[in-house]
């Protein structure tokens, strides 16, 4: 018996969207956009751009199957990762950064709404130093602990060294240690 | 004391909230690629590349091939009558036929 698309992995979809089959491709759309979308949005801080950034990503996909090379890359969600990351910052070059605003609203499906005044204080300070660290230092921050990557998944991600990627976490997490201070 | 705010920052970065998407964002992609056609065409240096892939040969194998290869192709299109050599031994023999020719 065949199997079911869900239970099809990744690798699988994939060579078969190589063939130009559309429900392989639906499948891997719906089993991914949400942990993309979120790793974009996390990065632009806006939800229509990031939804703009993870469809032009798999629409790249999907007319160019070919860019997918299992042989050179060992897993799917990290070189999409990458794909994703990508364009987001060519998305930043373009456009200039935006500066988080006081009353920035923080919708979340994932929990009840009937939070201290304190936590959401907490988490607007946090999100707005966040935004403040160096573009690179919020990409790791955002893969270590948004995406649940281990730090070689997301050095790969960010094409650095393993090294390279503790250090930036490290000194991100120094920064904010220091600015949220009043919080911890 | 430092462990304690280590902890609670990273307890506070694994929870932060995000704006979800639309809840129409995956149909929206997946009606937009029906409407796209796929690009398939191969180009060559991928052509050669999934070549080299399927014979499953190390690196210093290719470059042992090429450089093979290279040779002979320069060695076929050199032209026969510029070979190093060629014109010694017929200068050579050309000396040894006109030594002869004194001693007669």
């Amino acid at each position: 018996m065949a199997t079911a698309w869900p239970e099809k992995d990744d690798h699988e979809l994939l060579a078969l969207i190589q063939d130009g089959n559309g429900q392989a491709f639906a499948t891997l759309v719906e089993r991914h956009t949400e942990r993309f979308y979120r790793l974009a949005y996390r990065y632009l801080q806006s939800k229509a751009a990031a939804e703009d950034v993870v469809q032009d990503a798999f629409l790249k996909l999907w007319e160019n199957p070919a860019l997918w090379q299992p042989e050179r890359n060992s897993k799917f969600t990290t070189w999409f990762y990458r794909v994703v990351v990508n364009l987001c910052l060519d998305l930043r070059k373009r456009k200039a950064p935006v500066a988080l605003d006081e009353d920035m609203p923080l919708i979340d499906d994932r929990e009840p709404v009937d939070e201290t005044m304190v936590k959401i204080q907490e988490q607007k300070a946090l999100e707005r130093e966040i935004a403040a660290l160096p573009e690179r230092q919020r990409m790791a921050l955002n893969l270590c602990f948004d995406e649940g990557l281990s730090n070689q998944e997301a050095a790969a991600v960010m094409g650095v060294k393993l090294k390279a990627l503790q250090s930036l976490v490290m000194r991100a997490k120094t920064t904010l240690k220091e600015r949220m201070k009043a919080y911890l | 004391m430092s462990d304690n705010r280590d902890e609670k920052l990273d307890r506070m970065l694994r929870s932060r909230r995000y704006e979800g998407a639309s809840a129409d964002l995956t149909q929206r992609i997946i009606l937009k690629a029906q409407a796209l056609p796929q690009n398939n065409t191969v180009s060559l240096w991928s052509w050669i590349r999934q070549l080299c892939v399927e014979f499953h040969l190390p690196k210093p194998a290719y470059v042992l091939a090429s450089a093979l290869v290279l040779g002979m192709v320069i060695g076929f299109s050199m032209p026969l009558d510029m070979s190093p050599g060629a014109e010694d031994n017929s200068v050579s023999v050309q000396n040894f036929l006109s030594a002869d020719e004194a001693l007669l």
